[in-house]
């Protein structure tokens, strides 16, 4: 096996001292820190979320894989900085107001961020007006919104109502959470609804590479 | 003729036909009602003018007092756990007017502060020198935990740091059970509490909302973390703390004895919407084993019942959760993948009884018609009613701004099908 597939078995495993080790071998080979992001971590993120889209394997697993991706982007980050190289797509991503629970949000930040994606996370109860002043200032494509409550999904529509109000109307909107569905994504006139974070990445793709 | 309350649900959960579908609502903290809307229902039922008081401050559940009972034909009433989720008792009553400018009434220890843009943060244990360990943005309803997790070492954690919530039961505590099961003594409907220290690894606890200051692993995805990078931890606190629990049920029995009829044991979750938060692998060997002990100690004895409550698809879970001894489901969300309601009942109904199922309440309750919702209702009530083995409940706690009329055309569909 390559180093690069060690990597992204490593990632992939959420053996996160094999993966910074590995990381750090590859670097000091005279690997391009692109080349690690695109061809280690990536295809580690992609194949756990693929398991866990197939019931393979579950949350706590994505979050040790999330967690081995993130521990080598702290060694390879500086490097991609210095080089002035950004990620393709970035993505704003937040709970709407009201709502404090993040735990499906973070799962799509994480995955986002494991398919090279620039995620800027504006955590949890986050009011319509900072959603539209990050997408803004960061030239974001596309923005994530998630509510677990019924009492918050309405706040869902007032976010997409200020965005596009903004003139954002090239933004593509992806919402999630528990109660949320594909007909009220449609109903809301978001762009599509993730049912899980590993499917939130193919719906983001998709919207972007269309 | 009409059975008493108490023996309807017993009929239900000996899985044999009531006459006619008991009801429970507000006997716990995943079967209740936001204050907002017990406030309402007393409105309709014309009862007397009073202010709610909310028994569980985390979710907002408001009081269901006897006379609202009465006119919702509720058959389960409940010793509810000595001290709330933010670890404080619920005593000495006195006003607080929430973000939705309802003024309800919350114990004397609910102590808290309202920032300028209205948004409340609660004490834990009502220890103002303590962080504060939940939040309420002005435009919500309910509150939510503050994580607060120190730094920790994966590979050195001392597992007494995450036992410090579970002790033997004080004086204090025996007292408490004494006059709270007098007081029920003699009373017509089945009786449900919520065991202390029994819940292995529930989301909601771990972060520890009712510790000034606690300690170990407490961050949701920390949490969710160990349960992969460190099991042998999770099973030694799961192994203390149900040993732990079985001391406190025998001196809980010694005082209560019969009275009860169910018991919640553990709330922690094992399903998402269309998945599950493990393996069934994973469950077996992590979980079951502790439940089981606690779960052969209730029926070896006593005569209470077990409770689970999980929500989510966890379809794949109904047969171990019976297999650990488990007499009850709760809320069954039969929204979720593989949770359709005639599949749960040909294939578990007659070995665990369904509480809950009743209606969406992500959807039908909250959003739908007063028809709407007694079409759902009719037709849950047709496929789990037959036989017993169902306590009608929607499936989970009734939410702040579900319109009154839809829980009455609810309620009025199960007791006149």
């Amino acid at each position: 096996m390559s180093e690069m597939n060690a990597l992204s078995a490593a990632v992939e495993k959420g053996k996160r001292n094999d993966a910074k080790l590995l990381t750090q071998q590859l670097l000091d080979a005279g690997h391009k820190p692109l080349d690690i992001v695109e061809q280690g971590l990536v295809p580690g993120m992609s194949a756990i979320g693929e398991k866990f889209k197939n019931n393979e394997v579950f949350v706590p697993e994505m979050l040790i894989a999330a967690r081995a991706m993130k521990e080598c982007m702290i060694l390879l980050e500086p490097l991609l900085a210095k080089a002035g190289i950004k990620p393709k797509y970035t993505a704003v991503i937040g709970t709407v107001q009201g709502d404090l629970h993040d735990i499906g949000k973070n799962l799509v930040a994480m995955m986002w961020k494991g398919a090279n994606i620039g995620v800027i996370d504006l955590g949890t109860n986050v009011p319509p007006e900072k959603f539209v002043e990050a997408i803004k200032a960061h030239n974001a494509q596309a923005v994530g919104l998630s509510a677990l409550l019924t009492t918050t999904m309405p706040a869902m529509k007032t976010t997409v109502d200020a965005i596009r109000a903004a003139g954002l109307t090239s933004t593509k909107i992806l919402i999630g959470g528990a109660p949320v569905t594909a007909e009220y994504a449609k109903e809301i006139g978001a762009d599509a609804y993730g049912t899980d974070a590993a499917s939130a990445v193919d719906s983001l793709l998709a919207l972007l590479e269309a | 003729m009409n059975s008493t309350p108490r023996q309807r649900v017993r009929d239900a959960l000996d899985h044999r036909q009531p006459d006619r579908i008991p009801i429970d609502f507000g006997s716990s903290f995943i079967t209740g009602i936001h204050c907002s809307v017990v406030a309402e229902l007393r409105r309709h039922y014309g009862l007397e003018e009073r202010l709610v008081k909310v028994v569980e401050p985390y979710q907002m559940l408001g009081l269901v007092e006897d006379d609202l009972k009465d006119a919702m034909g509720i058959d389960v009433t409940s010793i509810f756990p000595r001290k709330t989720i933010f670890g404080f008792p619920n005593e000495k009553w006195k006003e607080f007017r929430t973000p939705w400018k309802q003024v309800v009434l919350v114990s004397d220890h609910f102590r808290y502060k309202v920032e300028s843009n209205g948004d409340v943060y609660i004490h834990p244990a009502g220890d103002t020198s303590a962080p504060f360990s939940g939040h309420m943005p002005a435009s919500s309803y309910f509150f939510d935990t503050i994580v607060r997790q120190e730094p920790y070492d994966e590979d050195h954690l001392n597992v007494e740091d995450n036992l410090e919530e579970f002790g033997l039961m004080t004086e204090e505590d025996k007292a408490y059970w004494r006059r709270e099961a007098e007081a029920l003594r003699g009373t017509r409907r089945a009786v449900l509490t919520h065991l202390g220290g029994t819940c292995l690894g529930d989301i909601a606890l771990v972060p520890a909302p009712f510790l000034p200051h606690p300690k170990g692993v407490r961050g949701i995805e920390d949490w969710y973390m160990i349960l992969v990078s460190r099991p042998d931890y999770v099973k030694e606190i799961y192994n203390r703390q149900s040993a732990i629990a079985l001391k406190n049920l025998e001196t809980l029995h010694g005082i209560v004895g019969d009275l009860l009829d169910v018991v919640v044991v553990c709330g922690t979750d094992f399903g998402t919407q269309n998945s599950q938060f493990c393996s069934v692998e994973t469950y077996r060997d992590l979980w079951m084993p502790y439940y089981k002990r606690m779960n052969d100690w209730i029926h070896t004895h006593t005569t209470w019942k077990t409770f689970k409550h999980s929500c989510g698809a966890v379809d794949p879970f109904i047969e171990p959760f019976i297999e650990s001894g488990f007499d009850i489901l709760n809320p069954v969300q039969c929204s979720a993948d593989g949770m359709e309601p005639g599949h749960l009942k040909r294939s578990y109904g007659d070995r665990i009884t369904f509480w809950g199922g009743g209606v969406n309440t992500q959807k039908t309750l909250p959003f739908g018609t007063p028809d709407e919702v007694r079409a759902e209702v009719r037709k849950r009530c047709e496929v789990f009613g037959p036989g017993g083995g169902f306590v009608f409940n929607a499936i989970h706690n009734v939410q702040a701004r579900t319109p009154v009329e839809n829980v009455v055309a609810m309620i009025d569909a199960v007791r006149q099908p």
